[in-house]
């Protein structure tokens, strides 16, 4: 009996799952389904492309892996595949090798650490395979393509704002990315030089690091506020930990008038800077990115070029402008 | 001086209060360090902010001190709690969302149960080969997308009841039912005999499986709870949210003196403990101790804990054999 039962219950699991991913999973379904039209397509000249993501659980790194596949479908010679790097160095220049051996036509990189993917990638380069690197760029490798998005300009466009906007004297918070992550030091430096170095009356009255997480900023901040009776901004390197700091005073007077910045331009960012909650963010588009990685591979691959390095632009989001980023979200459907 | 210390470990006092003078000097040192931290709103932020993990950490305790462990708690709480936030989206109800959330960790429990009790896998392998099917699940239903705009479903975690917040309330009443479960029940004492000895416990004629599933059933309702409220406090859901919290929960019952071989382990141990890293992480902040030596900081208190636990333990063990 117990035994039945306990079928049953594994029976359940992969059902539920089946039935309950149905929807959401429908790109994976393609991404499958592309797999095998790649390798029957590749006779009649359909360009083979891995893009290896840095983390599928991290919610931009997904986000862009999801517009890079979307994008795919606007080019019929070319099908791309998606690998997980899982945030660890060891498996992310594993699957580089593997898409070596497995003869991808191009291989897109997007690194979990620049420096311990550099010689995996230069063994792709050696191997003739066209070689892309992004969102952070690997800079200086002979051979290799790169997007990106600038991070120094993602913060420096905020910073620039906040010189005006931030009052005399004011003390602020300060919310940082995983240290030794290019694009959390290089906003950070960004802020240190474009900011604080022009406004040598701002204090600094807390700085942590929040790991781009939304619960360990909210804890910091309750910190902070006890801590403080007077916060003027939130200075977050990314829109998910300014969205936590956020979330800590929304109810409360004292803080009613604070100023708050991030980076990223994520759908709950705009909406918050719809509301009037949060001063600005600058827009790191998975579109932009995605669009640039496709037709900077097609370019590459069909010999029309053969070496490209750009970077997307980084417009502010303010209350300005946000309803087209809004609209922008609710195309994508993050916005209902 | 000695002899007067000599005098505690025998009495046994240090050995089974020790964990609650750890927490009293941390408490009277953090107080005189930072004149913010003893305030009411101080404290009721470290409450709340403790309150996921520490509710994990019920769970965690009932596990270990029957010699077995949940590593998949993160991810479960992540699974349950995207999916309750769903569920509420979808229906606009909070009870079915509330049921879900409970559901599907109480659910996903179950299968730990089962791989432990019926399969024989040891409970670190199982639970791990859990903690990435869940996470798993939960990134592929949602794309790994966060989702947002959840409305009212934030009660859960930002709302409170007559001036205490409501994840506290939760914080409270899981403490009672894990206190009342371990001291009040056969169930109870079933668990400490398990981890004790489960050969002895077996042949004395308790049913050691349906005891370690009744285990993970309960662990699975803590887990269920947690999520509901980790995701209405940060007001959305989060797929990659709650990594690493498996370990947080471990800390908090290991330096409240659950003991990894089994058998020893109290609620209020564990609500020590977890209070413990919370005054920590709290005063650390409000004094601005380098992020990194933060780390450092919260590392070696866990060694001290275990050390201290099983130093006291192997004197009390020295203890009885002289007097037999």
């Amino acid at each position: 009996m117990k035994k039945v039962l306990a079928l049953l219950l594994v029976l359940m699991l992969a059902v539920g799952m089946l039935a309950g991913c149905s929807t959401p999973s429908a790109e994976t379904t393609e991404a499958a389904a592309e797999t095998t039209a790649a390798v029957a397509g590749e006779s009649d000249g359909t360009y083979r492309v891995a893009y290896i993501a840095r983390a599928q659980a991290d919610s931009f790194a997904a986000w862009l892996a999801n517009a890079v596949m979307e994008e795919a479908d606007k080019y019929d010679d070319i099908t791309v595949d998606v690998f997980d790097g899982q945030a660890n160095d060891d498996t992310e220049n594993a699957l580089i090798e593997n898409a070596i051996t497995n003869k991808y036509d191009a291989i897109i990189v997007q690194p979990n650490n620049g420096e311990a993917q550099r010689p995996y990638v230069e063994k792709a380069v050696a191997a003739g395979i066209v070689t892309i690197t992004t969102n952070a760029r690997i800079s200086g490798i002979e051979g290799a393509s790169s997007v990106d998005a600038d991070p120094y300009l993602q913060a420096k466009v905020n910073a620039d704002a906040a010189v005006e906007q931030i009052p005399q004297g004011a003390n602020v918070v300060v919310l940082k990315g995983p240290p030794g992550n290019f694009h959390a030091d290089a906003r950070r430096e960004s802020w240190e030089n474009e900011f604080f170095a022009k406004r040598p009356d701002v204090k600094i009255v807390g700085e942590e690091i929040a790991n781009w997480n939304k619960d360990e900023a909210m804890n910091y901040m309750e910190t902070w506020v006890q801590a403080n009776d007077k916060i003027d901004a939130i200075i977050a390197m990314n829109d998910n930990m300014a969205a936590g700091a956020l979330e800590v005073i929304k109810d409360n007077p004292n803080f009613a008038n604070i100023l708050s910045y991030g980076v990223d331009g994520t759908a709950e960012a705009v909406l918050l800077i719809k509301d009037g909650k949060m001063t600005s963010t600058s827009l790191q588009s998975a579109y932009a990115l995605a669009e640039a990685l496709l037709s900077t591979s097609h370019k590459l691959l069909t010999g029309e070029e053969t070496q490209i390095d750009i970077d997307i632009d980084c417009p502010l989001i303010t209350i300005d402008n946000v309803d087209e980023f809004i609209e922008m979200h609710k195309k994508a459907g993050a916005i209902q | 001086m000695k002899t007067t210390f000599d005098k505690l470990k025998k009495s046994n006092l240090m050995g089974t209060f020790s964990i609650y003078f750890v927490l009293l000097a941390l408490f009277l040192i953090s107080m005189m360090a930072n004149e913010n931290f003893a305030t009411v709103g101080n404290l009721s932020n470290i409450s709340r902010q403790i309150a996921v993990g520490t509710i994990l950490a019920f769970g965690q305790t009932i596990l270990i001190i029957n010699g077995m462990l949940d590593l998949s708690s993160g991810s479960v709480l992540a699974l349950a709690g995207v999916l309750s936030v769903d569920a509420y989206l979808k229906t606009g109800s909070l009870l079915i969302s509330f049921i879900v959330g409970i559901g599907v960790a109480v659910f996903c429990n179950i299968l730990n149960g089962l791989m432990v009790t019926k399969f024989k896998t040891p409970p670190f392998i199982a639970t791990l080969a859990m903690m990435a099917m869940a996470r798993g699940a939960a990134l592929l239903y949602t794309n790994g997308q966060n989702i947002y705009q959840i409305g009212d479903y934030i009660v859960f975690g930002q709302g409170s009841f007559i001036g205490i917040p409501n994840p506290v309330w939760f914080l409270i009443i899981t403490m009672a039912i894990t206190w009342y479960l371990l001291n009040h029940t056969t169930f109870g004492r079933s668990v400490y005999a398990i981890g004790g000895n489960e050969e002895a416990a077996n042949a004395s004629g308790i049913n050691v499986n349906k005891i370690k599933m009744r285990s993970y059933i309960i662990n699975g309702i803590f887990v269920g709870l947690a999520g509901i409220i980790f995701m209405s406090r940060v007001n959305g859901g989060l797929p990659n949210g709650a990594g690493g919290y498996e370990f947080k929960a471990l800390t908090a019952a290991v330096i409240g003196g659950t003991s990894f071989s089994g058998g020893v382990g109290t609620a209020s141990g564990t609500l020590a403990g977890a209070f413990i890293v919370g005054f920590l992480d709290n005063i650390m902040v409000l004094v601005g101790v380098n992020s990194y030596l933060q780390q450092i900081v919260r590392g070696a208190i866990i060694a001290l804990a275990v050390i201290y636990d099983i130093y006291f333990k192997t004197t009390r063990k020295k203890l009885k054999a002289s007097k037999g």
